[in-house]
């Protein structure tokens, strides 16, 4: 299903839950892995300093230093790496989100698995600047390939999927969060619950909304799910409901999948929504996705483009 | 001739040996063996012989040691005044030194000079405004360097640098395919939100030919994706070489006149192969001294111009936003205290401080605009000029010399410093990390980006979501 698998790790204890899935599905799926790490960014001026993502000290990114690192790597993910006969290290030196992104394209990655800092663990000033903090959001946002996110102990491992949330805007990057959807639920023998939420903080004026205004626009979104997904689904009909539901998006969308039981939710980024790293304004309030990414129990995964989707194993 | 394997006189010229120079940590062995590498005197007196021209001869000899150009010396200031840090002081004690002595001069003496001439002058030529006679001291450290390279006393990044432009043709290792590579992965990731953008390589006769700084591919390709975006928006015709797409210099600050040379023809050869109509660099302050200011003299152009009219980033912009090409909207203007730092390469060396103001006149909004004191052609280096960032062995001396365009900074109460060459964007970044005092810096490009009008026909079709 995913033919090649970028895990891009910090070596930290808060990428372990995504070291798990990434491992646990390149074995299932007999995926290579490439376990790519981003040891610092470039450091003062034109000299040759690195400041390590996870010290923030000032090292000298040197073949001793290097190999250090690997070496710390192999340690942490030894047993993984040990049952995977398709593995590799990969580390490289810039800004992480940057140098993420570059190791898919060069890898031609099908899937990059991540783990997400939960807010407030960063280092401050200039970590935070957008550096480290924006890691997600900017491979969310600009990768072609579909990114899963783990950012708490997974409760339950790829393989034993069985519950998929796909919560959608309708967007059209929804669409191909959709077609990746559907495949892995496929693929996994799973059911797949379509979701939409009538988002009520931007509908607020200039129409005051009525319950009765609000239940039309429910019914519309009910029609919208069913004709622009469902009628899609074919065989996988038999296994699918639809649900939509009013409120703040993340908000919702976190609860329906509790509700469910899910263990995976598919979902777009929106590659034109306003960046939240644009203006100290909106930086606290953040996208549908990532406030998602960081409240979910379970996996996340996303994608913006049609460009690299698996295609469902004939099972 | 006792001659070092990390430091020693040749110059890096394979890739082999810019790693090796690179895996020797913070130069260690490099410095260790300088303190043993042998003065080559003959050669360094024949040298002078043949290099010095009058017009240093004539500054060395008319300096009246008056000390007045003391007092316009960042360093002399910041480091209490004291008399070794005067710029005259300075270029007597080293370069004048030298040619009384005839080039005899021991290995002592040529560590010492190589510190005065990293760690205590960033080429900045503000002295040369204040001297009654115009002697530029910032001018003969520069050649005082070269000296100094030709005889292995250079610092180890430095050296690295030269020998990297040597290698690559570029300051950093970005092979051409890297280049390509990361101007296709830019033009790609940048489509959705902007449909028909292309980063055009190797295109013949276009209006534009777009140079840059190698730190931008290898570490922050979206300053190549923004410059896009801008041309885009812009409706420029436009085009980036595969080869000579590099416009920096690390070889001038370390002195290797040969591989300044080497470096800047590069660029001229893609000018000449895709003759454009005209050229524009990125927003980085040395490299325009290097390839725009400084190149024409390397290359031996004997109209002392680059092949095409070759301008400066805050040329293009001004222009585009007096012409319309790009417009404000008003309601995005900037709105916080904020300030400029003007860059010695490019407002000093190139008069472009009325330049850089009529961009600030359409981008802050009016009241917002905090100058330092003083400012334009009289402002200081930003502390991490002429290589002095770079540099691993002069970091405290370096950080020192970042308090000045600190306090200058804290006198305007700006929240926000707008930096446009990327040696001061490093500089300012770095005097915040050191001395916290909660300001943020930024490019023009993303502030451009975030404030100009997307002309209906460009903005994407279809959808979009609405979460
Ligand atoms: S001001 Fe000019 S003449 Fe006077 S000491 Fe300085 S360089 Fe010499
Ligand atoms: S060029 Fe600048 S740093 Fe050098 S001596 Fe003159 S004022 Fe000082
Ligand atoms: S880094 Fe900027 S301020 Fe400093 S010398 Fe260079 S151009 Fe001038």
């Amino acid at each position: 299903m995913f033919g090649k698998i970028v895990f891009a790790t910090s070596g930290a204890p808060d990428c372990d839950s995504a070291a798990r899935v990434a491992f646990d599905m390149a074995g299932r799926y007999g995926s290579e892995i490439v376990v790519f790490h981003c040891l610092g960014i470039p450091g003062k001026g034109d000299s040759n300093l690195v400041l390590d993502v996870r010290t923030g000290e000032e090292v000298d990114p040197d073949e001793e230093y290097l190999e250090g690192v690997r070496e710390e790597l192999r340690t942490t993910y030894a047993i993984q790496l040990s049952a995977c006969k398709n593995a590799r290290i990969e580390i490289a030196v810039g800004n992480p989100s940057r140098e993420v992104l570059r190791a898919a394209r060069k890898e031609d990655a099908d899937l990059i698995v991540m783990g997400a800092r939960r807010a407030g663990v960063e280092v401050g000033g200039f970590y935070r600047r957008g550096v480290i903090g924006g890691t997600h959001r900017k491979v969310a946002k600009a990768a072609r390939c579909p990114v899963l996110t783990v950012s708490r102990p997974a409760a339950s491992f790829w393989g034993g999927f069985s519950n998929i949330v796909f919560a959608t805007d309708f967007s059209k990057a929804s669409q191909s969060a959709f077609k990746l959807a559907q495949s892995i639920t496929r693929d996994v023998d799973g059911e797949l619950h379509l979701f939409h939420c009538l988002d009520l903080d931007r509908l607020q004026s200039p129409i005051a909304l009525t319950q009765e205004g609000i239940e039309g626009r429910l019914a519309e979104a009910r029609r919208k799910i069913q004709v622009e997904y469902a009628a899609k689904l074919g065989d996988l009909a038999k296994r699918a409901s639809i649900e939509v539901w009013e409120g703040s998006p993340y908000v919702e969308i976190v609860k329906f999948a509790r509700e469910r039981q899910a263990d995976l939710i598919v979902m777009a980024h929106h590659t034109r929504n306003v960046d939240p790293d644009e203006g100290p304004d909106e930086r606290p309030f953040g996208s549908t996705l990532e406030q998602v990414l960081v409240r979910a129990t379970c996996p996340v995964v996303s994608v913006n483009r049609p460009d690299k989707l698996p295609e469902a194993s004939e099972a | 001739m006792p001659e070092g394997i990390y430091c020693n006189k040749q110059p890096i010229t394979t890739d082999e040996a810019l790693k090796a120079l690179l895996s020797d940590t913070r130069g260690k062995k490099y410095y260790e063996e300088m303190e043993s590498l042998e003065v080559d005197r003959e050669k360094l007196w024949s040298s002078i012989q043949k290099t010095m021209k009058s017009r240093m001869k004539t500054w060395l000899s008319v300096c009246a040691r008056c000390g007045l150009c003391a007092d316009s010396c960042f360093l002399y200031l910041v480091n209490d005044r004291n008399p070794e840090q005067v710029p005259s002081y300075k270029i007597h004690s080293t370069l004048g030194e030298i040619i009384k002595r005839k080039g005899d001069v021991d290995n002592a003496f040529m560590r010492h000079a190589m510190e005065v001439a990293w760690s205590q002058c960033t080429c900045c030529n503000r002295c040369a405004m204040y001297c009654p006679h115009g002697i530029d001291i910032g001018i003969m450290m520069g050649y005082l360097r070269g000296l100094l390279y030709s005889q292995g006393f250079v610092p180890w990044e430095l050296k690295i640098g030269a020998g990297m432009h040597r290698v690559y043709r570029a300051q950093m290792d970005v092979t051409t395919e890297d280049w390509t590579e990361t101007c296709d992965w830019m033009a790609e990731e940048q489509q959705d939100d902007w449909p028909g953008l292309e980063i055009p390589i190797d295109k013949e006769d276009a209006d534009i030919m777009y140079t840059c700084n190698a730190r931008e591919p290898k570490h922050y390709p979206e300053d190549l994706a923004e410059a896009a975006i801008l041309f885009h928006i812009a409706g420029e015709n436009w085009t980036v070489p595969s080869e000579g797409w590099e416009q920096t210099s690390l070889a001038m600050f370390a002195g290797d006149w040969e591989a300044c040379k080497l470096q800047v023809q590069n660029v001229y050869a893609a000018i000449e192969r895709l003759r454009p109509k005209r050229v524009i660099g990125t927003e980085c302050g040395h490299a325009h001294r290097a390839t725009v200011v400084e190149g024409p003299y390397w290359a031996g152009r004997p109209d002392g111009q680059p092949p095409r009219p070759y301008i400066h980033y805050v040329q293009w912009v001004a222009e585009a936003l007096r012409t319309g090409k790009l417009k404000i909207d008003p309601t995005k203007r900037i709105k916080v205290p904020v300030t400029y730092q003007d860059s010695c390469n490019y407002v000093r060396n190139w008069g472009l401080a009325e330049t850089a103001r009529e961009i600030l006149s359409y981008i802050v909004e009016p009241g917002y605009l905090r100058e330092m004191t003083p400012n334009k052609e009289h402002n200081y280096c930003c502390g991490g000029g002429g290589g002095f960032n770079g540099i691993g062995k002069f970091r405290p001396q370096r950080n020192k010399a970042l308090l000045t365009k600190r306090d200058q900074i804290l006198a305007t109460g700006a929240k926000l410093v707008i930096s446009p060459c990327h040696n001061c964007w490093d500089a300012i970044r770095d005097l915040e990390e050191e001395y916290r005092i909660g300001i943020d810096w930024s490019f023009l490009k993303p502030l451009l980006i975030k404030m100009v009008v997307v002309p209906e026909h460009l903005k994407p079709k279809d959808d979009d979501g609405d979460a």
